[in-house]
Formats: structure tokens, C-alpha cells, sequence
């Protein structure tokens, strides 16, 4: 079993999480569409943290002997899962800037040609 | 029978290259005057942008250097908006002639191809790079040939022309680094009838490759997964003739 001191502070530390994530979205620092990974990510730290004996059957099924190693691998994945997350943002706003700069380039000769006309 | 006027753009992407960029197009305006041209500067950080104002070159100006993918596409775009049938692209360096351009349209025209492109290894005249690229450029194009059962010697050749519809497929979807061996796979993917053409190339007028002998290793790298996931992405459609 995890110890209860560990307990006390992981239930702090993914208390400080929450506040921080709504902060920001209070802030308007965040969207919401790219937050859901990181509520679902605290909404389960939390649940293993505040019921341990869940956490210790997912590490059992998935063959984990360690306590704290699955909870360390399950922290990994979620940290792995959000940032191809980011990734994957990343490049859909490159194609996006691309455009844009495509657009504007093409924008800027239709003007610099209709201000030659009207001379 | 008057035969209907058909709209050719030639697209000339630009980065940097305001020692040859003049002359490309004197030249070019001087052999044909029928076809309209349009430098794309790609947010050069030379002159090139100066010469084209001063000299009154019909260009598109990139506030942003997108590399040579996105300055191609800009052109495509370009040509999309502006319903031309013919879309031509030719390198900015004096590498390719414009003097093969017909030899290039005519297959357009005649609807046996829907991309045509400018190969300097079909009759091994002009220019043939070196040793190493050769060999780098073979590499390709096998494995151009194993995912689409395509064979197409000059993959890397950036001297083109495609028609209305490959302009429209290219204006949405043109790969970005490296984009010729990857843009010949988009075509087939797409059912384009890709053909060959004999042309001379020169040895640049000026500048650099893009691709120097320090990158030829993330170049290959980059192309082969680059092709792959491109013949991933479209799944299971078969191959044109």
C-alpha cells in the first residue's frame, strides 16, 4: 500500500493542479478544447490517489509489481498521450499559418495591382 | 477551327536568389511571351524581392519564408483562383530551359498526362548532377517504384507541369521540406497520369542546393519515411496507370 504521508501529498499536489488548470482557464490562458485531457488526466490521478486500492488492482492487471512504478508509468502515459496532443496541434496550426501566408501573399498582388490601376 | 486560348502560368519559387532571378526571367520573357510567369519570393532575405519591384516582374510577395513546398503551393493556389489550365513550375536558379516548355505542355494539351515532368536522365544530356546524388536520386525513385509501381527516373527534379485538376489537388494538399519525390507519389495516389519528358538541365546559375551534402542524410531519411506515409495516408487506393 502507498503510505499515508505519500497520500496526504499527492492529494495536495493534485489539488494544486486543479486550481492551477482553472486559473488559467479563468484567465482565458487556455482553451477548453485542449484542456479535457488535462481535467481527464487530474479526474484519474485523483481518483487512484484518493482510493488506492483501485490504483493497486490497475497495477496488478497490468502486471506492474511496484506501487509506486505504476504510479509513475500511469503519470508517464498521461504526460506522453497530451504532448502528441501537442504535436499534433502544432502541425494542424502550421498548415493553418501556411495558408494564411499563401493568402496573403496572394492578397498583397491583388491590391499592389488594383492601387497600379487607379494611378 | 480557332483553337480556345489556353491560360499557362509558370511558377518560379525564389529564396534568395536575386544573382540569377533577373536573368531567368529576361530570358524567359524573351522566348515566350504567350504564358504568364509568377515569381513567388519566399521571404528572401536577399534582394530578390527589390529586383522584381524595380524591374516590374509580376511576383507574389511571402511575408514569411514557408521553405520551397509552401512557396510552390503558394503558386498553385495562385493558379487555382485565377482558373488557369496549366500550372508550370521552374526553379529560379537558371537550371531548367524554358526552351523544352512545349515539349513539356504538348502531352498536356493532348491529354495523355496529367503531370508531366522534366527529366534529365532520359536521354543522360545537360547536367547530370553528381555521383552521390545520382545514386541517392536512384534510391527514390526504386522506392517510388515499390509503393506505386510507378517508374519515374528524375524524382527530384523540380521542373513540372500539371494541369487544371493536379493544379486544384496540389492547391489543397502539397507536401512541405522536400516536396518533389513526395508530390509525384500525392499524383499517383490521386489517379494522375505521371509522365516523363527529356530535358537538359544547366549546372546552376548561382547559389546552392537546397540540399547540401551535411543534410543528404536527413534528406534521404526524411524523403523515404516522408513517401512511405504518403503511400500509407491514402490507404488502400490502388495506383493509376
Amino acid at each position: 500500500m502507498i503510505p499515508s504521508t505519500l497520500r496526504i501529498t499527492l492529494i495536495l499536489a493534485v489539488l494544486c493542479y486543479f486550481i492551477i488548470i482553472l486559473y488559467f482557464l479563468k484567465n482565458k490562458a487556455l482553451n477548453l478544447k485542449y484542456t479535457f485531457l488535462w481535467l481527464l488526466a487530474g479526474i484519474v490521478m485523483g481518483l487512484l490517489v484518493i482510493f488506492p486500492k483501485l490504483l493497486v488492482r490497475i497495477i496488478r492487471i497490468l502486471g506492474i509489481t511496484s506501487n509506486m512504478n505504476g504510479l509513475f508509468i500511469i503519470c508517464i502515459a498521461f504526460v506522453l498521450m497530451i504532448l502528441m496532443s501537442l504535436t499534433s496541434i502544432v502541425s494542424r496550426q502550421n498548415g493553418k499559418i501556411r495558408s494564411l501566408i499563401q493568402e496573403i501573399g496572394i492578397l498583397e498582388k491583388r491590391i499592389r495591382e488594383l492601387e497600379e490601376k487607379k494611378d | 477551327m480557332e483553337e480556345k486560348k489556353i491560360k499557362v502560368l509558370i511558377i518560379i519559387p525564389a529564396y534568395n536568389e536575386s544573382e540569377s532571378i533577373e536573368g531567368v526571367v529576361r530570358h524567359l520573357t524573351s522566348r515566350t511571351s504567350k504564358y504568364d510567369y509568377l515569381i513567388v519570393n519566399d521571404g528572401s532575405t536577399d534582394h530578390t524581392l527589390r529586383i522584381c519591384k524595380e524591374a516590374g516582374f509580376s511576383y507574389l510577395d511571402l511575408p514569411i519564408n514557408l521553405g520551397i513546398g509552401g512557396a510552390v503551393q503558394a503558386g498553385y493556389v495562385y493558379a487555382h483562383k485565377n482558373a488557369y489550365d496549366i500550372a508550370v513550375q521552374m526553379d529560379g536558379d537558371g537550371q531548367h530551359d524554358i526552351a523544352y516548355l512545349e515539349d513539356m505542355l504538348r502531352p498536356i494539351l493532348s491529354d495523355e498526362a496529367d503531370i508531366v515532368i522534366g527529366s534529365r536522365f532520359l536521354k543522360k544530356e545537360g547536367f547530370q548532377s553528381s555521383h552521390t546524388r545520382r545514386i541517392g536520386i536512384g534510391i527514390l525513385s526504386f522506392l517510388i517504384r515499390l509503393t506505386t509501381g510507378k517508374r519515374i527516373m528524375d524524382v527530384t527534379s523540380g521542373f513540372r507541369a500539371v494541369n487544371r485538376r493536379f493544379i486544384e489537388i496540389y492547391a489543397k494538399d502539397y507536401p512541405t521540406d522536400y516536396p518533389e519525390p513526395e508530390a509525384i507519389v500525392t499524383a499517383i495516389m490521386h489517379r494522375g497520369r505521371v509522365m516523363e519528358v527529356p530535358v537538359r538541365m544547366r549546372a546552376r546559375e548561382s547559389g546552392t542546393s537546397s540540399i547540401t551534402m551535411r543534410k543528404s542524410v536527413y534528406y534521404m531519411i526524411k524523403v523515404t519515411l516522408a513517401i512511405l506515409i504518403c503511400r500509407l495516408s491514402y490507404g488502400f487506393r490502388r495506383a493509376g496507370r
